[in-house]
């Protein structure tokens, strides 16, 4: 069974010293699956999406991506830690994008985007230079490769970021809140290459207080609240026709 | 009616005829007594110190002007520059492979490295130094060989510490030990996210430390290297009690010669500090470039604070 661009979860929990942050979560994410995480600040979205990322390791649980225990193998007893190497090999399989855009600043965008392929694939380099031009192209940066990171406007570096994470082609693509840290006026932009995407079929998780871009693009929609999955479902049902009193609440004060 | 007067006039204008356009008048900022107490001091200590180095004859100019450029004394700098060169090369060398030990996965090789920092940090380089040059009375023979077969070959340690051996290890060793922390610094001030977006990709240790930490890490390291460059120019002066020739040893076998003890301290002194203020000028102009690198790569305000405006206010 090829569970590539899967992701399941059931009873993950994951709290920080005695804080839980993430309590009985479960999740079903299927192949091509778009699904929007919206929630206050502080709900468990990001950690959520650094779990799936395997940068955060969970307390308890169970974490599939891709179809694969997420950096540690089932026993009959246990789950035991894989090794650094198998890690960083499930890894490739998927894809982030952070708030903070985080570009590598020593290299231009082409660089940025080449050093995934390059550097942990060790594929040849001028065709991993092509690649990472026509990625740039299908962001629509198109000539801006040579540009450092300094030198691109926050949605410039937000595209570039996606592209360097879909150069390692992922299964999965995560994104944690990708427009939060943009100009109102950058945002489009990048929501337009992530809609393109979508209409792709690749499977992505987002966190986002974009509501309209939720409603437009999401299959599904999963309200967090506290730590907890208070309410999934349709984005017409979630966000249109709230069940429980504290998704209605956020909705109000959000739209 | 609103207004009788040119709007931008203020009433201060208007009580005395002849003043100036308030648009145009200009912003003067007073200098406080206290600044001008501060320069009288700053010329009557000029003036002392100038009237000292003239007229005490203890002094002795000339005797410095004869051995400035004395045979002896050019072959010591040579050999403090020397020493100073082979010393931080090394130092950095081992710091490095210290400081990457010092945030290795394994405790125990985060544990050996951090005892090597603390026990070369915590102990008088000197003592450090008079150490390494009399080893021999702690191993008197080093067997180097090939084990459980009978090849070896047996050294005399004696022979092999000569007092500029035990100079570039002693200082080499202690250099190690800063240095590794001033890589550890630089590898602590990337920023946390760069290290998750490598990780993300499924970087592995070796390629995050070399392509994304190290390279990062250099608007931090390089400028402290710098000074540290130029304290090891100063701090080779310690090994004169090994007795090996460089500048200070030098000039201390003359003035044992000549009892001219003064002249030729400020004969040291005088190079010293020259080198001093020739490595600073490339030490200044390595920190600029480095936080304009810095300043981009964080995407912050162009330049860091001035000195002055860090002290407060100084108009």
């Amino acid at each position: 069974m090829n569970a590539d661009g899967t992701v399941y979860a059931r009873g993950l929990r994951k709290s920080f010293g005695d804080r839980v942050v993430l309590d009985s979560i479960d999740l079903e994410v299927a192949c091509g699956e778009i699904v929007c995480i919206i929630g206050p600040s502080g709900s468990g979205k990001s950690t959520l999406l650094r779990c799936i990322d395997g940068l955060e390791e969970i307390d308890r649980g169970v974490l599939r991506v891709n179809g694969e225990d997420l950096g540690f193998r089932e026993t009959s007893t246990s789950y035991q830690a894989l090794k650094r190497k198998e890690v960083a090999a499930q890894r490739t399989r998927i894809g982030m994008v952070f708030q903070s855009f985080n570009l590598f600043p020593n290299m231009t965008a082409q660089e940025n985007v080449m050093s995934g392929p390059v550097l942990v694939k060790r594929a040849p380099k001028a065709e991993s230079r092509r690649r990472a031009d026509a990625l740039l192209t299908s962001v629509g940066l198109t000539g801006h490769g040579d540009h450092y990171p300094w030198q691109l406007s926050g949605g410039q570096q937000q595209r570039v970021a996606i592209a360097r994470s879909l150069a390692m082609d992922p299964k999965v693509m995560l994104f944690d809140e990708p427009t939060s840290a943009l100009d109102p006026e950058r945002v489009g932009e990048v929501l337009a290459v992530m809609k393109d995407l979508a209409h792709r079929g690749m499977t992505m998780l987002i966190a986002t207080h974009e509501m309209g871009f939720a409603r437009e693009v999401a299959d599904t929609v999963i309200f967090m609240d506290g730590g907890l999955v208070v309410e999934q479902g349709k984005p017409a049902d979630v966000l249109g026709n709230p069940q429980e009193p504290r998704t209605c609440k956020f909705l109000q004060s959000v739209l | 009616m609103i207004s009788t007067t040119d709007p931008v006039r203020t009433g201060h204008d208007n009580q005395k005829p002849g003043a100036s356009d308030a648009t145009s008048k200009p912003r003067v900022h007073r200098r406080g007594a206290l600044e001008y107490v501060a320069w009288v001091c700053c010329v009557l200590v000029a003036i002392g110190v100038a009237r000292t180095l003239l007229t005490n004859e203890n002094y002795q100019w000339d005797v410095v002007a004869q051995y400035l450029t004395a045979e002896t004394v050019l072959r010591g700098l040579v050999m403090t520059v020397v020493l100073t060169i082979l010393c931080m090369t090394f130092g950095a060398l081992l710091g490095l492979f210290v400081a990457v030990l010092r945030v290795s996965a394994l405790r125990p090789v985060r544990i050996l490295a951090g005892a090597y920092i603390t026990f070369f940090r915590g102990t008088p380089v000197l003592v450090q130094l008079i150490f390494w040059f009399n080893i021999a009375a702690l191993y008197p023979n080093l067997a180097i060989g090939i084990p459980f077969t009978d090849v070896s070959q047996d050294i005399d340690v004696n022979r092999l510490i000569s007092a500029s051996t035990a100079a570039v290890i002693g200082l080499s060793l202690n250099q190690a030990a800063y240095q590794a922390e001033i890589f550890r610094g630089g590898f602590a001030s990337v920023d946390k996210g760069q290290i998750e977006a490598a990780d993300s990709l499924g970087m592995s240790r070796g390629t995050k430390l070399r392509r994304i930490i190290v390279p990062q890490s250099m608007p931090t390291i390089v400028p402290a290297t710098g000074n540290q460059f130029i304290g090891m120019f100063k701090e080779t002066s310690l090994v004169s009690v090994l007795g090996v020739a460089e500048l200070l040893q030098s000039v201390q076998l003359i003035y044992a010669r000549t009892y001219q003890t003064i002249p030729l301290l400020i004969v040291a002194c005088v190079w010293y500090l020259v080198m001093t203020l020739l490595l600073s000028y490339p030490q200044s102009l390595i920190e600029k470039k480095f936080s304009r690198t810095r300043a981009r790569v964080s995407n912050q305000p162009a330049l860091a604070p001035s000195p002055t405006e860090l002290m407060g206010d100084a108009k």
